[in-house]
């Protein structure tokens, strides 16, 4: 037994008229409710992606403790702000000593982020996962890395090398 | 019918006149209904599962049916172990592998180590939700199922298994062990290949400029309630358009009546399922999840791989040419699932037999082979975890030094 009744509905044309009206601005004032729901939240969330990043000079190692010639993997240290948390992070990176001064490549390869490896007795860097082959200099030699590897500005003060990172 | 004559209804004294078999109304309209009658007054629940129990199979439907209801009983096992897990799980750098360590050891007693159980069910779950929706698709696919006026109900199931995707990326982190990490590193960087949105996205994803706490925060929001709400959404209105339009059936009509959804489908699934849930039982007390090192940035001797059923893009991007890194990376996983979306109007043939489209069946297995082909090539490659593999090694293209 249904309750439902038949309501007899105002089909006049100024009635139409004013279900256009309403029908709009109810279309209107949802759309600002959603505004208000997913603004706040998207720029909320979305907020990684504005930050500003700053270059700054990092302690890494002493130029005495890094023999001439071969590439060596050094890990250091730093402060970063790691989502809510500020830590000492510790980082790694393969710094490579000569007469010519000091060079230093990130260890992530440039494909896809995986660590490459020193080979010294083959004299490159080698990334495992895709197969990525770098000279000493950093350079692609084969495999898929579209890029050679990343190198820091290094400086030298008192002893101690600096590279230059953008935190 | 009016008020009084409701009233005129319920009344005792119309109950009395009433013949001895009492009609289901009657019943339902009594003085004092029986709790299951009166809830069947308010909720009608009795008759929608009715409804779908006498759903009509048409011939020829069976075992191949019975993919969406194991699929079904995996989701509701996923969701159920998710709960315990997240009831001790701690999502932070310092406290998640701490937190998944005590899962693993933790909680034992009657000689059964609890936690490990249930981790391996949803693990294993997880990689039998990937297979039986594989599956799932590739029935689709094959019998046209997904042609007018099913179009929708495809869509939607394709959309469901990208969420399962993501369901397992980000549920891949959570433990925060080496694999875990690196693993995260290989695959937010794949981001960053998007035209003009890539870092875009991949900084959301991370929540800084590398992966860290941020990063766990957001895949665990993630994990826990925007991909599960997603898939609510869609099983649900994929559910719907299922029963609207009804079991498509088989590609050339059986002879015969449709049968009833129960007993006999209803048979069939049951076993299937009872034989999904056995065999991750089965893996789960065999073969318990393991837990590697904490995840640790400067780890150089750790060679990352991802769960099985992402190597076959693994394998993909090592034999893609550095200036067809995008190609690897974004447009064939592109073109996949863009095509996968756009099927029932990419296949503009009005049969649903395989033979009468033989373009779209030609293109789609040759997809579903060379899927299948990297994904056993990666598996059989072996590598990852600490030791550097030969086979790696081997596979490197120096022969072009």
């Amino acid at each position: 037994m249904s309750e439902t009744k038949q309501v007899k509905v105002d089909q006049s044309p100024e009635s139409q008229d004013r279900r256009k009206f309403l029908g709009g601005a109810i279309g209107l004032i949802n759309a600002a409710i959603g505004i208000a729901i997913f603004g706040p939240v998207l720029g909320f969330v979305g907020g990684p992606i504005f930050q500003k990043r700053k270059k700054i000079w990092v302690e890494v190692i002493e130029e005495a403790e890094l023999e001439m010639g071969a590439a060596q993997e050094v890990t250091y240290s730093m402060q970063v702000q790691d989502g809510y948390r500020k830590i000492m992070r510790r980082y790694s990176i393969f710094m490579k000593r000569s007469a010519g001064g000091v060079t230093a490549f990130d260890p992530a390869c440039p494909h896809l982020g995986c660590r490459v490896k020193y080979q010294g007795d083959k004299e490159r860097y080698f990334c495992p996962c895709h197969g990525g082959v770098f000279d000493e200099e950093g350079n692609v030699v084969a495999g898929p890395p579209p890029e050679p590897l990343k190198q820091y500005a290094t400086k030298v003060e008192d002893g101690m090398i600096y590279i230059e990172k953008e935190v | 019918m009016s008020e009084q004559e409701t009233q005129k209804v319920l009344t005792p004294e119309t109950s009395v006149e009433a013949p001895k078999t009492k009609s289901k109304e009657d019943r339902l309209r009594q003085d004092r209904p029986s709790l299951g009658d009166w809830l069947e007054l308010r909720l009608g629940w009795w008759g929608f599962v009715r409804k779908n129990l006498d759903e009509p199979m048409p011939a020829g439907v069976g075992w191949w049916q019975t993919l969406g209801n194991l699929l079904l009983t995996l989701m509701v096992f996923q969701f159920t172990t998710g709960i315990a897990l997240a009831i001790y799980y701690s999502a932070g750098p310092e406290t998640a592998h701490a937190s998944v360590k005590f899962i693993n050891e933790g909680v034992q007693f009657w000689g059964i180590n609890w936690g490990l159980a249930v981790r391996g069910l949803h693990v294993y779950g997880s990689a039998a939700i990937v297979v039986a929706t594989v599956l799932h698709i590739i029935r689709v696919f094959y019998w046209g199922s997904y042609k007018k006026p099913r179009e929708l109900t495809w869509v939607l199931g394709v959309f469901i298994f990208f969420v399962i995707l993501g369901l397992s990326f980000t549920g891949y982190l959570l433990p925060w062990d080496q694999k875990a990490y690196w693993a995260t590193v290989v695959g937010t960087n794949m981001a960053k290949d998007v035209p003009v949105l890539g870092t875009a996205i991949q900084q959301m994803l991370l929540g800084g400029p590398e992966v860290g706490a941020a990063t766990l925060s957001r895949f665990y929001a993630l994990h826990v309630m925007v991909l599960p709400a997603a898939l609510i959404v869609l099983m649900g209105l994929h559910l719907y358009l299922v029963r609207k339009h009804h079991i498509a059936g088989p590609v050339v009509p059986q002879k015969g009546k449709p049968k009833p959804f129960y007993p006999d489908q209803l048979y069939k699934d049951a076993w299937v399922v009872l034989g999904g849930v056995a065999i991750i039982i089965w893996l789960a007390v065999v073969y318990p999840p393991g837990l590697e090192g904490v995840a640790d940035p400067t780890g150089v001797d750790f060679t990352p791989k991802p769960e099985w059923y992402y190597l076959g893009l693994y394998e993909l991007l090592k034999i893609m040419p550095k200036e067809l890194k995008i190609v690897g990376t974004v447009v064939i996983p592109g073109v996949i699932s863009l095509g996968m979306i756009l099927l029932p109007w990419l296949d503009r043939s009005k049969s649903r037999h395989p033979a009468m489209r033989p373009g779209i069946i030609i293109a789609g297995t040759f997809i579903i082979l060379m899927i299948g082909f990297m994904t056993m090539k990666g598996v059989l490659e072996g590598g990852g975890g600490h030791e550097e593999s030969e086979s790696t090694e081997i596979s490197s293209p120096e022969a072009s030094v």
